[in-house]
């Protein structure tokens, strides 16, 4: 059994990437994820520089839509809902999180 | 080759049109999604129909598939030299192929529909990692055990400290090997903290509940509180409230990015649940010559309602 030592990279929004390499980590093409910038759902971090460049914390919730399409064979279209219901759950449960958090537990628990 | 029947995986009629095998193979894909099913065979009957989905679904491999007639499930057969020449001819031995490898290298335009000759990315990996907040805090080293077809491996992940929970990584080209110049593929994490029997977290904020007796919480008190680092003196003011929050600054979570984070007591107020005498002649006293009233702001509330008809 050999053993390798690895940094990791985070995806967050410190890290970027461009589009051809979006485009191999999500499973969908250069054009699809262009229809995706103009359906709103994608923001590149720099819609005005030549080489636009998008950021990592979107990887994620792009690899869950295209996996659901081709699982379920779906529009392209499908992919956008899925981006804002995707988003939307993201934000809910940091929101649980951190209400969680700041609840006592007492609060919670006790009976 | 053993011939799978694709129409019944799907369980539509041979003459089923488009419409019909793509409603077919999405409520298979509803009812055995590894997100959804938790059937044991779930995976392989999910696997199984998308396999059939991308013959019928394609009018090419789809006619293809229909020239091979109509065989008992599983058996084995051998495609009729005319349809290797018309659909196969790269392949040169059909021993241990698999049907759908076959109808998959159909798709390949590039003339050569060889085996193999197309560069095939390394899959992907994805996983939760549970770690403790101390982990979290200080940073660690994962080992990831993966299984592939050279063998198993480690691999030694660095976390480093300031992670929080819902935090995602990427391990590049750590996946799978990809094949014939296909690039390898990533691995991704998900970091999950375990629950701590102390601290809340709220990113890189920590949260701890602190009981306080009747009269700490009047008169103020000097008490120790559990930090990461160790015990800490906090002072609670006199006149502490139940539900306020004491912040330690900078006594949270480490964060990669920017300063530490910010522990929070949070006050809750504690009463015996039974009383000395002594300690009854006590309270009794306090409510007697006491002019508190916590609840004021209710009864001036209940006077005006009354008062406004």
């Amino acid at each position: 059994m050999n053993k390798l030592h690895l940094e990791c990279e985070w995806l967050d929004t410190g890290e970027s990437l461009n589009l051809a390499e979006l485009s191999r980590v999500c499973g969908m093409s250069s054009a699809e994820l262009d229809e995706l910038v103009e359906y709103g759902v994608l923001a590149p971090l720099n819609s005005n520089q030549p080489e636009p460049q998008f950021p990592a914390q979107c990887i994620p919730r792009l690899r869950t839509a295209g996996k659901l399409r081709r699982d379920y064979d779906l529009e392209l279209f499908a992919v956008v809902i899925l981006l804002d219901y995707l988003h939307r759950i993201e934000t809910l449960e940091a929101q649980l999180r951190s209400l969680q958090a700041r609840n006592t537990s007492s609060g919670r628990s006790e009976t | 080759m053993k011939y799978k029947d694709y129409y019944a995986t799907l369980g539509v009629a041979r003459d089923a049109d488009l419409e019909q095998i793509k409603k077919a193979y999405r409520k298979l894909a509803r009812q055995y999604h590894p997100d959804v099913s938790k059937a044991a065979d779930a995976e392989a009957r999910f696997k199984d129909a998308a396999e059939a989905y991308a013959t019928l679904k394609d009018p090419e491999k789809r006619a293809a598939y229909d020239e091979l007639g109509r065989q008992p499930s599983g058996s084995e057969f051998s495609p009729p030299p005319q349809w290797r020449s018309d659909h196969a001819s790269g392949f040169e031995s059909f021993d241990n192929i698999d049907l759908a490898d076959l109808l998959a290298a159909m798709g390949r335009r590039d003339g050569s529909a060889r085996q193999g000759a197309m560069p095939v990315r390394g899959r992907d990996y994805e996983d939760t990692v549970h770690i403790s907040l101390a982990d979290a805090h200080r940073g660690t080293t994962l080992s990831l055990k993966l299984t592939d077809p050279e063998g198993e491996h480690t691999l030694e992940v660095s976390i480093p400290a300031g992670v929080t929970a819902g935090q995602r990584l990427r391990l590049r080209g750590k996946g799978g090997k990809g094949r014939h110049g296909g690039v390898d593929g990533d691995i991704y994490l998900r970091i999950e903290l375990n629950p701590d029997p102390v601290f809340r977290v709220d990113r890189h904020d920590l949260y701890f509940d602190l009981a306080l007796t009747p009269w700490e919480a009047a008169l103020g008190a000097e008490l120790e509180v559990p930090t990461l680092d160790g015990n800490v003196m906090l002072t609670v003011p006199a006149g502490t409230r139940s539900g306020r929050k004491l912040r330690l600054r900078g006594r949270g979570l480490a964060s990669s990015r920017g300063p530490r984070g910010d522990l929070y007591a949070t006050v809750r107020i504690d009463v015996p649940a039974t009383l000395s005498e002594r300690e009854r002649k006590l309270y009794q006293e306090l409510a007697n010559i006491s002019t508190f009233n916590p609840r004021a702001a209710f009864h001036k509330e209940t006077s005006h309602e009354q008062a406004a008809p």
